[in-house]
């Protein structure tokens, strides 16, 4: 029973926080927020062990892999818009994606994060299984970068709106590949609430961005720390 | 009742093509991971009509429509990392807020300036 009850408990804490957001729709009422609140809260109250826990409830976390396959199927539906705009989405996405790299390492370095902190945090903005590779190949703690993964999307799905509202970004494009560089998988989800259109964009931002991140980081973290490490001795 | 069953039997046929891709990494020992080669696989499937549309959509929306549930087992993990929180939880989250801001903004700014460009140059639009 102990060994299934980590997949159930995720299971019915997620139907019962999605049906809330169902009512209350309200960004901090996201799923995936509320359910990580509660399931902590119910972890730490019965003194259950992340292990434990995660014995089913990595069955889970298996599951993204045919997710990210199932991405195949909105991407073809989508492809005549894809390749029409094709190059407004990669410059986006690109630009993003060294953003991304290196604004994390220079400001995780700035406030004097130990390096696997630092390191964990360079593919932070990508989908969790291929940011946790990643972070293999730099020097990162891969456990540490799939919460990391988390806190993005999650600071992301609020930042959105607002950075959407002041930029005064109208075309689904631009929210699509926003959303996607920008909080993966998590801000996919939220950008299919808006429209089909934000929602394709998003996910082929999210896995161009996944891609762009698996080439440039294992190249782009050692020369930014390299850089750091001449400015500092200067 | 049928829906479910040919959603199940849809999702195995997306585990097997995910299967596939872990497959292909391999063989090819690269660090690109096998389930970008199980999306690419599919797609290229769906283009060349080798498998139908149909065969795998229900399956891919199901599994769309609750993405986040697939997310939530690793962020529970947070609890593992009590001290680092504790210890450095702060400065972790600042890095996480300013960076995440600035990739969101310079990437929409970045395609909505182009896609505004391109608009104006063809007169065409897609939204309104």
């Amino acid at each position: 029973m102990v060994m299934i009850s980590g997949f159930i408990l995720t299971v019915l804490v997620y139907a019962v926080t999605k049906r809330m957001y169902r009512t209350l729709h309200f960004v901090l009422f996201s799923p995936i927020l509320t359910s990580l609140l509660l399931l902590v809260f119910i972890l730490a109250s019965f003194h259950l062990s992340y292990r434990t826990y995660n014995q089913s409830a990595s069955w889970l976390t298996d599951l993204l892999k045919p997710a990210t396959v199932a991405f195949a199927i909105p991407l073809y539906k989508h492809f005549h818009i894809l390749r029409k705009h094709a190059a407004e989405i990669v410059s986006g996405i690109a630009a993003g994606v060294v953003t991304a790299i290196s604004s994390s390492v220079l400001l995780a370095t700035s406030m004097h994060l130990q390096a696997s902190v630092v390191n964990s945090l360079a593919p932070r903005s990508i989908t969790t299984p291929i940011a946790m590779d990643v972070a293999r190949e730099v020097g990162g703690v891969p456990v540490m970068t799939a919460v990391f993964v988390i806190l993005t999307a999650l600071i992301g799905l609020l930042a959105a709106p607002v950075v959407i509202r002041l930029l005064h970004i109208r075309s689904p494009l631009a929210q699509g590949t926003l959303y996607g560089t920008g909080a993966h998988g998590i801000g996919t989800s939220r950008a299919f609430e808006i429209g089909g259109l934000e929602g394709t964009i998003s996910s082929l931002s999210m896995i161009l961005a996944a891609l762009f991140t698996l080439v440039l980081a294992p190249l782009g973290v050692p020369l930014l720390h390299q850089w750091l490490e001449f400015h500092i001795r200067m | 009742m049928l829906k479910w069953v040919q959603g199940a039997y849809q999702v195995l046929l997306l585990i097997l093509f995910s299967a596939l891709g872990d497959l292909i990494k391999r063989i090819l020992h690269t660090p690109i991971p096998g389930s970008i080669f199980g999306l690419l696989l599919v797609f290229t499937l769906l283009f060349l009509k080798v498998i139908r549309l149909e065969w795998l959509e229900t399956g891919a929306s199901f599994l769309l429509a609750n993405l986040l549930l697939l997310f939530v087992p690793s962020a529970v993990g947070i609890i593992q990392y009590q001290h680092l929180m504790e210890a450095e939880g702060v400065r972790i989250f600042l890095v996480i807020a300013i960076s995440t801001v600035l990739v969101m903004t310079i990437t929409g700014w970045t395609t909505e300036r182009l896609s505004r460009k391109r608009e104006q140059k063809q007169g065409l639009r897609l939204w309104s």
